[in-house]
C-alpha cells in the first residue's frame, strides 16, 4: 500500500441467490490515477462499483477512503464521502437545462423555502422548521440555479457546454460531460465511469479521454469500467481484472500486453485473428434495387441503395453512424417502409410486405438497440428466445402453444449459445441479463432458425471480449451454413475480419466498394467521412456538406 | 427536534410486498373506512362483521353475491384483457350498456324457445359490445388515438342512446317509466342453483377461456409480447393492429355479456340506471387481478361482497349507501399508493437529540 492510495476495498463479498458476484475482491486506487476495471460481462465489475456507490451493500468486507472506513447505505452517502458515478445510461432529464440537471439531485429547495432568502413571503419561523425544510427539500425545486458556478466548473475542465442549453439539444458526448459535471458539482474525489465509451463515437471518445486526463491532473481519481482492451491501452494507468467475481490481478498497463490482459479476463487464450475459410458463394438471397427510405423525422435517409447478398457471403457495411445504417437494416428486416425501390429475398418480391412475411421468408435481424427492438426486457428468457419461432408447428397445433416445448427450445438456445445468468428460462427476465449475454440470446434466436438472410447491426457493440469472439465465430459458422449476412458495424476491424465484401455508406448511399484483401484503410476512412472524391467505386452524388469534417484522417 | 423525510427507490421488491399488496390494500381501505363508520356512530367491528357474515354465511347473501359477481367478473375481464396488451379500456360501462340494449331488443322482439333465444341474446349483446369496443381500438391501432379517452367518451354516448331508447322506442310496461317491457319466460336466463342465474356459468367459462387464451395459445403469447414491447413484437412479425383490435373487441363482448346477464338474469326487464357502474368498478377489479384471469374472478367476487355487504350494512345500521362507494374508492386509492410504496421506500428520521441550531435562532418550534 503506498501513501498515495486513496481507495481501498478489502475482501468484498456479495452473493445473490445462486451466484457469488464478488468473491472477496480487493481493489486499491491511487490518487490521481485512472484505474481500469476490466472484465467480461457478468464478471462482477458493476456489482463491485454499485457497492462502492452505495447501491448495494456488501455481505462482507470493508471500504476505506483516505484511510477512513466508509459505511455506505445509499448513493447519497457515497456522494457525501466524495465518490461519484456516471452510469452507462444517462440519468438526465432532456427537457431541463444543463444547470437544472446538475443541481437536480441536490434537492435545492425553492427560493421561498430558503433559510437565507430575503424576499420570501414565508415567515422565517416556518422556513426554519426542520420538517418544512425536509419536505421542501424533497418536494420543491429551486430553479434559480447557481449557473455561474457550474459554467466555471465546465470551463475549468475544458468542457464546451453551455449550461443554459436544454439537455435534449446536446449530443451524446456532451450529455455524458453533463453527467460528469453533476459529479464534479458535488465535489467528488473519486469518479466511477461505467463503460463510458459504449455510447460514444471514436472522436467523442477521444475528447472524453482528454477531459479525463485533465481531471486526474487536478488530483481526481477515476475508476474506468471497460471491457475494451484498446481503451485500457489508451488511457488507463493501472488495471484490475475481474473474472467470475474474483480479482485475477492488478497490473501497470505499461508492463502487460494486450494478449495477457485478454487471457486474464477470459481465462484462456483469446484469438484476435479469426480464420476465415473460403466459402463458395451461392445464389443471391437478397436483391435490393434503388431502395429509398426516410428516417423517423421523414427526412430521406436512403437515397437509392443497390445491394445484393449471396448465400455464404458476409457483406460488411462501414460508415460513420447516422449515415443511413439504421434505416438500411430496418428496411432489409421489413420493419421500415420503403419509399421507393424493390426488395427480393430468395427470388420472392416482398417489397412493402409485413414484417411477418420477412420473418417467414427466412430473414433474421439482430437490431442495433437490443432493448428497444431486440427483446421485451420484462418478459422471460423463454418468451424472448421464442419470439420469432413460436408460430412454428413444433410448438403445438394451432391455436394452442405448447409452453413445455417453448421452454425446452429456450433451454437449448441458452445452453448452445452459452448464455449466462439464466437460472430458469421461464423466471429470468431478459432485462436481467448482462449486455453480452442478452446479445448472445438474441443472436441465438435469430440464427437457430437457420435463416436465409441475417442482418446484424452492431452485433458486438457494448459486449465483452469473450462474447465478441463468440459472436464473430457464430457469424462465420452461419456463413458456412449458407446464410447471406449483412454486417453493419462502426468497428472497422470487425468489418475487415469478417467481410467478404465491404461497402462504405455515406449520406444514404454506397460510395465505395472493396474487399478486405484489396482494401486500404485510409481510403475507407476518407470515404466514410465523405472525402473520397470520385475515382474508383461509385461517385458521391452531392458534395460533402459542411459540418462533416472532410478527410479528417489525412 | 429534527424531522427528515427520505424517499428512496427500492432496488428490488421484497416477495412479501409483491404478494401482500392486494391484501394490505384492502385491509387499509377497510381501516380508513372505519373512520367514516365511527363518525356515523357505528361500531366498525360490528359493521364489518355484518358485512362479511351476512354475505358469506347466509343463503340470501351468497345468492346475491354470486348474482352481483357475474357482471363484475365479466366487465373485469373486459378491462383485464386489453390491459395485457398494454391498453386501458375505461369504457367497459358503455360496452355493457350497448350489449344489454342489443340483447334486450332481441329478447323482446323475437319469439323463439328459450334454449335458442337466450343464446341468441348473448350473441347479439356480444356483437354490439364488440363493435362498441372496436371503435376506440381501431382508432388506437390505426391512428394512435388515445383509447382511454375514446373508450370513456363512448360510454356517455351509449348512456344517452340507452336513455333515448328507454323513453322512446323500447319503452314499455305500465306507467311512463324509462324501462322496457318485462321479458317473457323464454327470454329469461334460467336459474342455475338456488336463485343464481346461469349467467354465472357464462362468467366462469369466460374466465377459463381468457385464462387458456393467455397461457396456452399463440395469440396469448402475441398479446403478452405486444403488451410488453410492441416494437420488438413488430420486429418478430406480430401485428399490433390485430392484437389491439382483438383484445378490445373480445373485451367489449365480455362486458356486453355481463350487461345482458344482469338484465335477463337478475332484473327481468331493462330499467334505465339498472346497475351501479359495474363497468367502472371493473377497473380496480382488473388492476387487483392483473396477474391472471382467475385473480380477476376473485377480485370480482370480492367487489360483489362489498356491494352486497354494503347493502346489508345499510339496512342493519342505517349507514348511507354511499359508504360502499367510499370503501371502493379507498381500495382504488390505496392500490395506486401501494404501487408507489412497492417501488419506493419512505423513511422518517426523527432526531430528538441536541440539534445543531438552525440558521436563525428564533425558530421557536424545536
Amino acid at each position: 500500500m503506498s501513501e498515495h492510495t486513496t481507495l481501498r476495498m478489502e475482501g468484498i463479498l456479495k452473493e445473490f441467490p445462486g451466484v457469488v458476484a464478488n468473491d472477496h475482491v480487493d481493489l486499491s486506487v491511487e490518487r490521481g490515477e485512472i484505474h481500469g476495471l476490466l472484465g467480461e460481462n457478468g464478471a462482477g465489475k458493476s456489482t463491485l462499483m454499485k457497492i462502492l456507490y452505495g447501491l448495494y451493500s456488501q455481505d462482507a468486507g470493508d471500504i476505506y477512503l483516505d484511510g477512513e472506513r466508509l459505511d455506505l447505505e445509499s448513493p447519497q452517502d457515497a456522494i457525501a464521502a466524495g465518490i461519484g458515478m456516471v452510469h452507462q445510461h444517462f440519468m438526465l432529464i432532456p427537457r431541463l437545462t444543463v444547470a437544472e440537471n446538475v443541481v437536480l439531485g441536490e434537492r435545492e429547495p425553492a427560493t421561498v423555502f430558503r433559510r437565507d432568502a430575503e424576499d420570501s413571503w414565508l415567515p422565517a419561523a416556518v422556513r426554519n422548521n426542520s420538517l418544512v425544510q425536509s419536505l421542501a427539500g424533497q418536494f420543491s425545486l429551486g430553479l434559480d440555479v447557481p449557473e455561474q458556478r457550474i459554467q466555471d466548473l465546465a470551463d475549468e475542465y475544458g468542457f464546451d457546454i453551455d449550461v443554459s442549453a436544454k439537455v435534449w439539444e446536446l449530443d451524446v458526448g456532451q450529455q455524458q460531460r453533463v453527467e460528469i459535471l453533476k459529479a464534479l458539482y458535488r465535489d467528488v474525489d473519486l469518479l466511477i465511469l461505467d463503460e463510458p465509451t459504449a455510447v460514444l463515437t471514436p472522436t467523442e471518445a477521444e475528447r472524453l479521454f482528454d477531459s479525463l486526463e485533465r481531471l486526474t491532473d487536478e488530483g481526481l481519481s477515476i475508476i474506468f469500467i471497460t471491457h475494451k482492451l484498446t481503451e485500457v491501452d489508451a488511457i488507463v494507468d493501472r488495471v484490475t481484472v475481474l473474472r467470475e467475481g474474483q480479482n485475477v490481478g492488478t497490473a501497470e498497463v505499461s508492463s502487460v500486453s494486450r494478449a495477457d490482459l485478454a487471457e486474464m479476463m477470459v481465462g484462456r487464450e483469446v484469438l484476435f485473428e479469426i480464420d476465415r475459410e473460403a466459402v463458395d458463394l451461392g445464389d443471391p438471397v437478397l436483391r435490393a434495387r434503388e431502395i429509398r427510405a426516410s428516417d423517423n423525422r421523414d427526412i430521406e435517409a436512403l437515397s437509392g441503395i443497390d445491394l445484393t447478398v449471396r448465400q455464404g457471403e458476409i457483406v460488411g457495411i462501414a460508415g460513420v453512424s447516422g449515415n443511413g445504417q439504421k434505416e438500411l437494416a430496418e428496411v432489409m428486416a421489413g420493419i421500415r417502409d420503403v419509399t421507393g425501390g424493390k426488395l427480393e429475398v430468395n427470388g420472392a418480391d416482398i417489397t412493402g410486405a409485413k414484417p411477418k412475411t420477412f420473418v417467414e421468408n427466412g430473414v433474421s435481424f439482430v437490431p442495433e438497440d437490443r432493448l428497444q427492438y431486440g427483446c421485451a426486457e420484462d418478459l422471460s428468457v423463454m418468451h424472448n428466445a421464442t419470439m420469432k419461432d413460436f408460430r412454428n408447428g413444433r410448438f403445438g397445433d394451432r391455436p394452442f402453444l405448447d409452453y413445455g416445448e417453448l421452454r425446452d427450445y429456450a433451454e437449448t438456445l441458452v445452453e448452445e449459445f452459452d448464455v449466462r445468468g439464466v437460472s430458469d428460462v421461464t423466471e429470468t427476465k431478459a432485462g436481467d441479463l448482462s449486455g453480452g449475454n442478452l446479445q448472445k440470446l438474441i443472436l441465438a434466436r435469430e440464427i437457430y432458425r437457420d435463416p436465409e438472410l441475417l442482418i446484424a447491426n452492431q452485433p458486438t457493440r457494448g459486449v465483452d471480449v469473450g462474447a465478441i469472439e463468440f459472436i464473430r465465430e457464430t457469424l462465420l459458422e452461419q456463413r458456412k451454413a449458407g446464410t447471406g449476412i449483412i454486417l453493419i458495424s462502426e468497428d472497422l476491424d470487425e468489418i475487415f475480419d469478417l467481410s467478404d465484401r465491404i461497402l462504405v455508406v455515406y449520406e444514404g448511399e454506397f460510395v465505395y466498394e472493396t474487399t478486405p484483401a484489396e482494401a486500404d484503410r485510409e481510403r475507407i476512412g476518407l470515404e466514410m467521412t465523405g472525402g473520397g472524391g470520385d475515382d474508383g467505386g461509385e461517385t458521391v452524388a452531392s458534395p460533402p456538406q459542411s459540418g462533416i469534417t472532410q478527410g479528417s484522417e489525412s | 427536534m429534527n424531522v427528515a423525510v427520505n424517499v428512496d427507490a427500492r432496488e428490488d421488491i421484497p416477495v412479501w410486498l409483491a404478494y401482500g399488496t392486494p391484501v394490505f390494500t384492502v385491509l387499509a381501505a377497510l381501516a380508513v373506512s372505519a373512520v367514516a363508520l365511527v363518525v356515523l356512530d357505528v361500531n366498525p367491528v360490528a359493521a364489518y362483521a355484518t358485512m362479511f357474515v351476512e354475505t358469506l354465511f347466509t343463503e340470501f347473501g351468497l345468492t346475491e353475491t354470486l348474482t352481483k359477481a357475474v357482471p363484475l367478473i365479466l366487465t373485469g375481464l373486459a378491462v383485464y384483457l386489453p390491459l395485457k396488451a398494454g391498453l386501458f379500456n375505461i369504457g367497459a360501462e358503455g360496452q355493457l350498456v350497448a350489449g344489454a340494449l342489443a340483447g334486450t331488443w332481441i329478447g323482446l322482439n323475437l319469439s323463439l324457445p328459450g334454449l335458442a333465444l337466450v343464446p341468441l341474446m348473448f350473441v347479439a349483446a356480444a356483437v354490439a359490445g364488440g363493435i362498441w369496443a372496436g371503435i376506440p381500438a381501431y382508432m388506437r391501432a390505426k391512428w394512435d388515438v388515445n383509447e382511454i379517452i375514446t373508450s370513456l367518451l363512448l360510454t356517455f354516448v351509449a348512456l344517452e342512446i340507452q336513455s333515448y331508447l328507454l323513453r322512446g322506442p323500447m319503452q314499455g310496461g305500465t306507467g311512463n317509466f324509462p324501462q322496457s317491457e318485462r321479458f317473457s319466460e323464454a327470454a329469461t336466463i334460467p336459474e342455475l342453483v338456488s336463485g343464481v342465474h346461469a349467467g354465472l356459468l357464462v362468467a366462469v367459462c369466460m374466465v377459463v377461456v381468457t385464462y387458456v387464451l393467455m397461457t396456452r395459445t399463440r395469440l396469448g403469447f402475441e398479446i403478452t409480447f405486444v403488451g410488453s414491447n410492441d416494437e420488438a413484437a413488430r420486429q418478430a412479425g406480430m401485428s399490433k393492429f390485430y392484437v389491439y383490435l382483438l383484445v378490445f373487441v373480445v373485451g367489449g363482448a365480455f362486458a356486453a355479456m355481463g350487461g345482458i346477464s344482469e338484465i335477463a338474469g337478475a332484473q327481468g326487464r331493462y330499467r334505465a340506471g339498472f346497475e351501479p357502474g359495474y363497468g367502472f368498478t371493473a377497473i380496480p377489479i382488473a388492476l387487483l387481478g392483473r396477474n391472471s384471469a382467475f385473480k380477476v374472478l376473485l377480485a370480482g367476487l370480492f367487489f360483489a361482497v362489498l356491494f352486497v355487504g354494503g347493502s346489508s350494512m345499510e339496512v342493519a345500521f342505517g349507514v348511507p349507501a354511499a359508504l360502499v362507494e367510499i370503501i371502493q374508492a379507498l381500495v382504488i386509492l390505496f392500490l395506486i399508493t401501494a404501487e408507489f410504496f412497492k417501488s419506493y421506500r419512505v423513511g422518517i428520521d426523527i432526531d430528538r437529540g441536541p440539534t445543531e441550531a438552525p440558521a436563525q435562532p428564533q425558530g421557536g418550534d424545536d
